[in-house]
Parts: structure tokens; C-alpha cells; sequence
């Protein structure tokens, strides 16, 4: 079985800005951690790993070459080897673009079983790549799975939770499935793990090692437009204290509410 | 150091970090209130691998150098320098077998520091500072060492599985044998209730005939005092480093409360008594950072070391009490009370002004060094 964990680095702070151009998080310069979505992703292909040792699970990630830390933090924790897509071209996507790169690096990968996502990214809370991703491979999705298991040859069960209701959903793989953090305590990376990581294959594709449509790429394959990005002004309310005894009090609410035609 | 090695060890601290203020800090004041660790904790601990940070590679560890092992140290002990201390004793044991052990003793026994945790004993009730006052002996008979004594005051003493005993092999000899508690002969005695470090077991173990072969001599006969001297070495390192934690924690709940708390009107930062306060913790915990990473920076190259880690801990035991007495005065009655970690920091920091080696022979060690120049 082949596992991919599309995985995103996020910045490690929430002090992050607006480029005032493209209106877009302004990464550049932030020191970056793994999306704590992401882990309960990775920590889910380990389990699948851990029962089944022919089972390969691969880390794939978007972004400049530094997110190749968060790659190797996934190696560390029992992923057997990263791809990073990285090139000038890809920058600026939004999740449109980011899907359709991350779909023809899986397609490339190939042979994959199940595709694994963290619910969302911290930085951005879409949750939309997944899905994305999916339509693009063609294959049946699961979104905010918070339990996952084999129920068979080839296909899994998920629990789907969502804000008052549970889903039981089967997907015959390959799939693509988004999970919650109700989904397990990722491990942590064991100290000599980390050390052993740095021998397992992290690769490098660029624009050129994928076969790719040039119009769907980056800023400009984004249909996307952020027009602006603001903080809502906070609403300055009036206090009209209500004062005497609560008989005189409650008199006084009734008359203000009646004033304002609200009873 | 290679970009890889700069990767591992900055993934390493990240990991560590994380570990400690999810699993380790909130286990901080709890530990100290009850005199012991938490079940489980030391067990999670271990499957975390935590015991085999600076255990070469060959062994099944991590294999991280000096300077990163003692930085690893200094982060866990800014959430708990129990836990820190706990495994200072491990780590200054396993060096010794690294030095001084036989190939076949170390395939033998470090596979399994691991999982199980070293202590090194040297203590008896005649003799902590003084080596020579010791009364544990081990005498040959047959082509076996018999081994009788009673060491206190061990840290990691009844935790520990396997210890390096500093024992005498003639009147005026001393040597280090290595014994297990599945032994026959081997029992713990009696657990310390120490004021300060109070999640770090320290305690006696009792050795009454316990026979052992000759693979079981770390280092040759009369190598006692020597690997003594070289495991206090490499405590001292780690005693500095974690010393520099209690100080950043120090540091952080002065700064937090300052920040928050007013005297009259005025914030305390604006007052200078404040300031003088709180910059001197930063130099206390600068100079103690700067004092233990130069020492394991020697260790690291393989020059000599043995000052600058006296250094580290007299100057960093002194100042951690020091920056602990400060912090507890900012915050005033709320330092005073046991509700808030300050007292137990200075507490614990007071500790490192003895073990080790005291202060005291720590800056004998130093003018001695001095001297020779």
C-alpha cells in the first residue's frame, strides 16, 4: 500500500502580514513549523504503516526549499521518504493552482492507494486543497474524518464528524481523505529518528520534472483575486446603565426596547 | 558542523521543546509537591527516546555531541529541572563507559541505556568529597572481584538499573566497577527527602558480595579517582546547562509579572529597582549559557575541558540561587508562596551548589588550574 501525505508549513507565529500587493500572507522571512493538522495526517499513515510493513508512506509538500524541514520533521516521525515541488512557477497559487500541482505530483508518484490532509492550514483555514486535489485525481473524498480504518481489500471507512452530525462513509481506494485532530495524538519524533531521517530520500521536483499546463500555474493560473484583507472594526456600542430599584429597572429596559421598536 | 548535523540537531531542540511543555512542565510543580515523578512519566520518557539522546549510533542511540546534548538539557530544564537532572546521571554515566569501558563491556551493557537508566555512585556516608574516605572495597577471589559497601545519595539511586561504583581495591587504590540490580548481593536502602530537585530520585543501594568478573573494571585498577574526576567533568557541563534553564524560567515568570503587575501607578518596569533586578538575572544566565557551552565546545574538539566545566556550575549554582532570590523579591509575597515555582527554582538550583562536587571544590579546582599555568 502507498500512502501520500500532502503536508504544509505554516508559520510558526500568528504574527504574520499582508503583502500589500498581492494582499496575500506574507511568509517570507517567518520561521516555518509542520500544520498541526498536518501531524494527525502523518500520525494516521504511521498507524496504517504500523500494521501493514509493506506499506510505504510518502510526504509531499509546496512551497520554497525551507519547507523541506517539515518534510524531514514527517521522515523523523516514520514517513519513508519526502517530495517537495519547488519552483518560482508555483508561487503565488492559490488553492485552485495548489491543487492541480500537488494532483500531477501524486499522479507522477504513482501507484498511490490513499492520499491523506490534515483538516486546514493554520495559516490560511481554507481546508479547500483536499478536495481539490481529489477532483483533480478523479477519486472519491472523504473531508473531516475523525476516525479511518481498512474495512477491506480496497476501500476505507471513515467517521465523518462534522458540527452535529456523524457520518459512516465508504470510499473504495485510491481515495483522498482529510482528517481531524480528534483522530489521534501524533507521535513525536523519537531523538534517534530524527538522526535517521537524513538518510531516507527527500527529492526535489522542480517545474520541469512534472508534466504540467503552464496557464494553471501560480498567480496567474489562480482565479483567486484578494481584493482586500482587513481586521473588522470593532462596533462601539452605548451603555444606558439602568438604575433604581429592578421593578424601576425592568421599566426602564421595557421603555428602551419599546422605543426602539424591538418588542 | 555539516548543514545536515545543523538540520538534526535544530529538529532535535524543536522536538525537545515541544516534548517539554507538553509533557514535562506540567509534570514541574506536581513533582515537586509530591517528592517523586508522576507513573508513566519516566516510561514515556524512554519510548521517546529520550535516554538514548548522546548514546552512539552502533548502540542503538541518537548519537548527538556534547554541545546539543547539553543545550537539549538547558530547554527540558526550563520546564523541569528535575527531569533534566535525572537524565544529567544518565548521560555522565554512559560517558564514562564510552571512555573507559572495554568494547566488550560496552556491547555488553550500552545497548541497554536505551531503555534503562545509569547511575554513577561514588557517596558514602565517610566520604563525598574525599574519595579516599570511602569504605566500599572490592577484593579479588578466585578470578572474580567480590564487591561489599553501601553508596549513598546517588542521583538516580533506585531508579537506576545499572551503576558505576567507585570502590576501593587496596588501601590507597580506588577503582570503578560496573554492577546491575538484577545482582545477586545488590538492594536499594534508603531514598533521600532532599529539599530542592525533588522529582530526581536520589537514593542508597546496598552491596553486600556481589561478584563480578574482571570485564566488569571500567578502566584499569587505580583508574578510580581519575574516572571519578572525569564524570564530574561531564556532569558539570550538563549542570551548567541545566542551571541555565532554572534561570531562563527564572527570567520569564520576573519579566511576565513585571510586565503586568503596578506599584502605586507605576508598572514595575519602569521602576529601576526592577531593572537592576532583572538584568542582572539575564547576565547571571548569559554568562552561566555562555561558561557550559564553551566547555562542551572543548569536549566536542577533545581538548581539555575539566576548568571550564568547574566553571559552568560553581559560577551558574551561585547565580541560579542568586537569580531565583531576585525573581521570588519581584514578585514579593507571591514568590514566597508555594502556590508559584519561584521558591522551588531557588530550591532546586540550591542543590547544584553541592552535588557534583561543592562549590567549594569547584573553585579549588579552578585556582589549582590557575596555578599551573
Amino acid at each position: 500500500m502507498k500512502i501520500v501525505v500532502c503536508i504544509k508549513q505554516v508559520p510558526e507565529t500568528n504574527d504574520v502580514t499582508i503583502d500589500p500587493v498581492t494582499h496575500n500572507l506574507d511568509r517570507r522571512g517567518l520561521a516555518g513549523v509542520m500544520n498541526p493538522f498536518d501531524k494527525n495526517a502523518v500520525e494516521q499513515a504511521l498507524q496504517l504503516k504500523d500494521t501493514d510493513s509493506d506499506a510505504e508512506v510518502v510526504l509531499l509538500s509546496m512551497g520554497p526549499d525551507d519547507y523541506a524541514e517539515s518534510l524531514r520533521e514527517g521522515m523523523a516521525m516514520g514517513a519513508d521518504a519526502g517530495v517537495l515541488l519547488s519552483d518560482r512557477a508555483f508561487a503565488g497559487a492559490d488553492t485552485l493552482a495548489t491543487g492541480y500541482v500537488i494532483a500531477q505530483a501524486i499522479k507522477q508518484i504513482g501507484d498511490v492507494d490513499l492520499v491523506l490532509f490534515g483538516r486546514q492550514a493554520v495559516d490560511a483555514d481554507t481546508g479547500q486543497v483536499g478536495p481539490i486535489v481529489a477532483e483533480f485525481l478523479h477519486q472519491p473524498q472523504i473531508t473531516y474524518a475523525a476516525s479511518l480504518r481498512l474495512s477491506g481489500a480496497n476501500e476505507v471507512t471513515a467517521e465523518r464528524l462534522l458540527e452535529d452530525t456523524k457520518q459512516t462513509l465508504v470510499a473504495t481506494l485510491p481515495a483522498v481523505v482529510s482528517v481531524r485532530s480528534e483522530l489521534n495524538t501524533p507521535r513525536y519524533p523519537t531523538p534517534r529518528n530524527i538522526q535517521l531521517s537524513f538518510a531516507k530520500p527527500l527529492t526535489i521536483w522542480h517545474h520541469d520534472d512534472l508534466d504540467l499546463d503552464d496557464s494553471r500555474l501560480g498567480q496567474a493560473g489562480s482565479p483567486t483575486i484578494v481584493t482586500k484583507v482587513y481586521a473588522p472594526e470593532p462596533v462601539k456600542r452605548e451603555l444606558t446603565p439602568l438604575t433604581g430599584t429592578p421593578t424601576e429597572a425592568a421599566s426602564q429596559l421595557i421603555k428602551a426596547l419599546k422605543t426602539r421598536q424591538l418588542i | 558542523m555539516s548543514s545536515t548535523t545543523a538540520a538534526a540537531e535544530k529538529l532535535l531542540l524543536q522536538m525537545v521543546d515541544d516534548y517539554t511543555a507538553r509533557e514535562i512542565a506540567p509534570e514541574d510543580m506536581p513533582m515537586d509537591a509530591a517528592g517523586d515523578f508522576p507513573a508513566g512519566f519516566m516510561q514515556k520518557l524512554t519510548d521517546t527516546g529520550f535516554l538514548g539522546l548522546m548514546l552512539p549510533q552502533e548502540f542503538g542511540g541518537a548519537g548527538f555531541g556534547p554541545e546539543v546534548t547539553a543545550t537539549a538539557l538547558n530547554h527540558i530544564a526550563r520546564g523541569n529541572a528535575s527531569t533534566a537532572v535525572t537524565l544529567e546521571g544518565h548521560f555522565k554515566t554512559i560517558d564514562q563507559i564510552l571512555k573507559f569501558g572495554t568494547p566488550a563491556l560496552q556491547q555488553q551493557l550500552l545497548p541497554s541505556a536505551n531503555d534503562r537508566i545509569f547511575a554513577f555512585s561514588m557517596t558514602e556516608a565517610s566520604g563525598g568529597s574525599n574519595p579516599m574516605g570511602i569504605s566500599s572495597t572490592a577484593t579479588r577471589e578466585g578470578d572474580h572481584w567480590v564487591i561489599t559497601g553501601d553508596k549513598i545519595m546517588i542521583t538516580n539511586g533506585g531508579l537506576a538499573q545499572v551503576y558505576c561504583v567507585l570502590v576501593k581495591t587496596a588501601p590507597q587504590e580506588l577503582s570503578v566497577f560496573v554492577v546491575d540490580q538484577d545482582m545477586p548481593g545488590f538492594s536499594f536502602g534508603k531514598r533521600e527527602d532532599f529539599i530542592g530537585l525533588r522529582g530526581t530520585p536520589v537514593g542508597e543501594i546496598v552491596m553486600d558480595h556481589i561478584v563480578v568478573d574482571d570485564d566488569h573494571l571500567l578502566g584499569k585498577l587505580g583508574d578510580g579517582g581519575m574516572i571519578g574526576d572525569s564524570a564530574h567533568d561531564d556532569a558539570r557541563i550538563l549542570m551548567g546547562a541545566v542551571l541555565t534553564g532554572i534561570m531562563e524560567h527564572d527570567l520569564k515568570i520576573a519579566t511576565d509579572y513585571a510586565k503586568e503587575r503596578k506599584a502605586g501607578d507605576k508598572p514595575l518596569t519602569e521602576l529601576q529597582v526592577t531593572h537592576r533586578k532583572v538584568a542582572d538575572i539575564a547576565m547571571r544566565k548569559e554568562t552561566t549559557k555562555l561558561l557550559y557551552q564553551r566547555a562542551a565546545q572543548l569536549k566536542a574538539a577533545g581538548q581539555p575541558y575539566s576548568e571550564e566545566a568547574a566553571m559552568a556550575k560553581a559560577h551558574g549554582s551561585r547565580s541560579a540561587v542568586s537569580a531565583g532570590d531576585d525573581t521570588l523579591q519581584i514578585l514579593a509575597g507571591y514568590g514566597y508562596s508555594r502556590e508559584y515555582p519561584v521558591e522551588h527554582l531557588i530550591r532546586d538550583a540550591r542543590a547544584m551548589e553541592i552535588a557534583e562536587g561543592t562549590v567549594e571544590k569547584m573553585r579549588s579546582a579552578i585556582a589549582t588550574a590557575e596555578f599551573s599555568k
